[in-house]
């Protein structure tokens, strides 16, 4: 008990609970529109679409890790490619984007988008890809905008593979560590700590087992609150 | 002019799919490029594109064998498949009795599985390493496959779940009606029919196991039995600056494999999505 009461006094556990949520919030709700705008567009069937559709499908399959790691090397002050990059297009003095707490953030949500808008674009790609096209083609006939034919019909077609993506990637976002561990290793300050890396933080690194246990616990709960929640709003699985 | 609206955004489509291209695959060129650098043409911005394949032997010899990421990556190939084939062998008559069978309280069971995703590894880590020290398997491979598999099986089973709903039940009839008993409409009926299923879930069964690092952390001490993420994650631990050059070739090599594996059944990622999207 003596672990909870702890925990409940730690700022860190509060801060890291506010990092959680802006966290899975912002980036869910950016890979979410990126990714289906993606699937749309991918939907077109472009000439060498196929191919860039596997290059984008890469960074889902990387270790996180690694993918911190690489990021690190872009996004270097130094002599990091990003910045000199986005030189080129006119931005001196960028953000020191890994050191400065106001942006390291951002930086992590930015990654996590990176990886993961491609899961949300397989996913839906491949329940748009299975439409019967018939229904576009009569709805082009009759002469509906394909603003309109996205808005009144893909999108109501394709929502429930959405939501189906959005709850994976979500319940992951929640649990983020290894991207963390890669790229900021929840710092500067307490800048990207979330509650997975802070638990990971006090069990590996301070050996603190009870304190950790007592972490991970109350992220069980929170995410058994948040999943009965979501499972009441929304049916996971089509009743037959 | 409809013509040239036509163009115009035909064009407009094109360099949005070229965007895309260098967006998803720029950061990994630039992995590829580091690792053929020395330690002090790192600082070079931009970097030459001239490779200096001593250099390149120089790293990757480092790597493969002084860091022994051969034997790393033999250890992550073997406990891969071992937990690929047996949460498959587990997990494809699990989902086809959550699918099928009526039994009662089916649905909560489902959700009961996938809500096991929601365990962040984090919480498990410990227990996990000290129900293996029970078992005497900490420390070794099965100590892995253990838990693996146990991490793999939600999504296993959920991904199938939606593969055997998607037949219609009249196929088990008339298997049924035929004579065939449950398993056997299974192994010969269904199992043919969910084959592309079965593959989208060892694909993220796979992905899963080839990157995680957490639990393999705690469960494994010793050098021989690292699997590669383990490796990876020992590059950031040590307290030294990172040797870019390094961990940039320890980057291309763990993706290597992962990427030769995605480009072979690249044909079945996307047939098997298309058909599970039926759903």
């Amino acid at each position: 008990m003596g672990n909870y009461k702890e925990i409940l006094s730690d700022k860190v556990f509060w801060s890291s609970i506010l990092v959680t949520g802006v966290m899975v919030g912002v980036a869910l709700i950016v890979e979410v529109v990126a990714g289906v705008s993606l699937a749309i567009f991918f939907g077109q069937k472009l000439r060498g679409s196929k191919f860039v559709r596997a290059i984008l499908i890469t960074p889902m399959i990387l270790n996180p890790v690694v993918v911190g790691l690489m990021w690190r090397a872009l996004l270097n002050p130094q002599w990091g490619l990003f910045n000199w990059f986005i030189g080129v297009f006119g931005v001196d003095n960028p953000p020191i984007w890994l050191s400065d707490p106001k942006w390291t953030l951002w930086t992590l949500i930015f990654v996590d988008v990176w990886q993961w808008t491609p899961f949300i674009f397989v996913v839906v790609f491949a329940r748009y890809q299975a439409l019967p096209m018939d229904v576009f083609e009569s709805a082009r006939v009759d002469g509906a905008s394909p603003l309109k034919i996205i808005r009144y019909i893909t999108l109501p077609l394709v929502s429930s593979a959405v939501v189906f993506a959005a709850i994976f990637r979500g319940i992951d976002s929640f649990r983020t560590f290894d991207l963390v561990y890669g790229l900021t290793f929840g710092g500067p300050g307490r800048s990207t700590t979330t509650l997975s890396f802070y638990s990971f933080e006090n069990g590996f690194v301070y050996y603190r087992y009870g304190f950790a246990s007592a972490l991970s616990y109350i992220m069980v709960i929170m995410a058994t609150i948040g999943f009965s929640v979501l499972l009441k709003w929304i049916p996971v699985r089509r009743s037959h | 002019m409809t013509t040239l609206s036509r163009v115009a955004s035909k064009s407009v489509s094109y360099v949005t799919l070229v965007v895309i291209a260098i967006i998803g695959v720029f950061p990994i060129a630039y992995l590829f490029l580091l690792s053929t650098k020395r330690r002090i043409d790192i600082g070079d911005v931009p970097p030459s594109l001239k490779i200096e394949w001593s250099v390149v032997v120089e790293n990757y010899k480092e790597v493969l064998f002084e860091r022994s990421y051969i034997s790393s990556t033999i250890n992550t190939l073997i406990i891969t498949s071992v937990v690929v084939v047996l949460s498959l062998i587990i997990g494809t008559p699990a989902a086809y009795t959550l699918s099928r069978l009526k039994i009662k309280g089916s649905e909560r069971i489902s959700t009961t599985i996938l809500s096991l995703r929601f365990m962040p590894p984090v919480a498990v880590a410990v227990p996990i390493l000290l129900s293996m020290r029970f078992l005497h398997v900490a420390n070794t491979r099965i100590g892995l496959i253990i838990p693996y598999v146990a991490f793999s099986l939600p999504l296993v089973i959920w991904i199938l779940i939606g593969f055997f709903d998607e037949i219609p039940t009249e196929i088990d009839e008339a298997a049924e009606i035929d004579g065939a008993n449950k398993w056997r409409t299974l192994l010969q009926v269904l199992l043919p029919l969910v084959r592309p299923g079965i593959v989208v879930a060892g694909i993220f069964a796979a992905i899963f196991i080839w990157n995680e690092f957490l639990i393999g952390m705690y469960v494994i001490d010793s050098e021989a039995l690292k699997t590669v993420p383990i490796a990876d994650a020992g590059l950031i631990s040590a307290q030294r600056p990172i040797d870019w050059n390094v961990a940039a070739t320890v980057g291309v090599v763990t993706l290597i494999p992962l990427l030769i594996g995605s480009m072979a059944i690249q044909k079945h990622i996307v047939q098997g999505i298309t058909a599970g999207a039926v759903k």
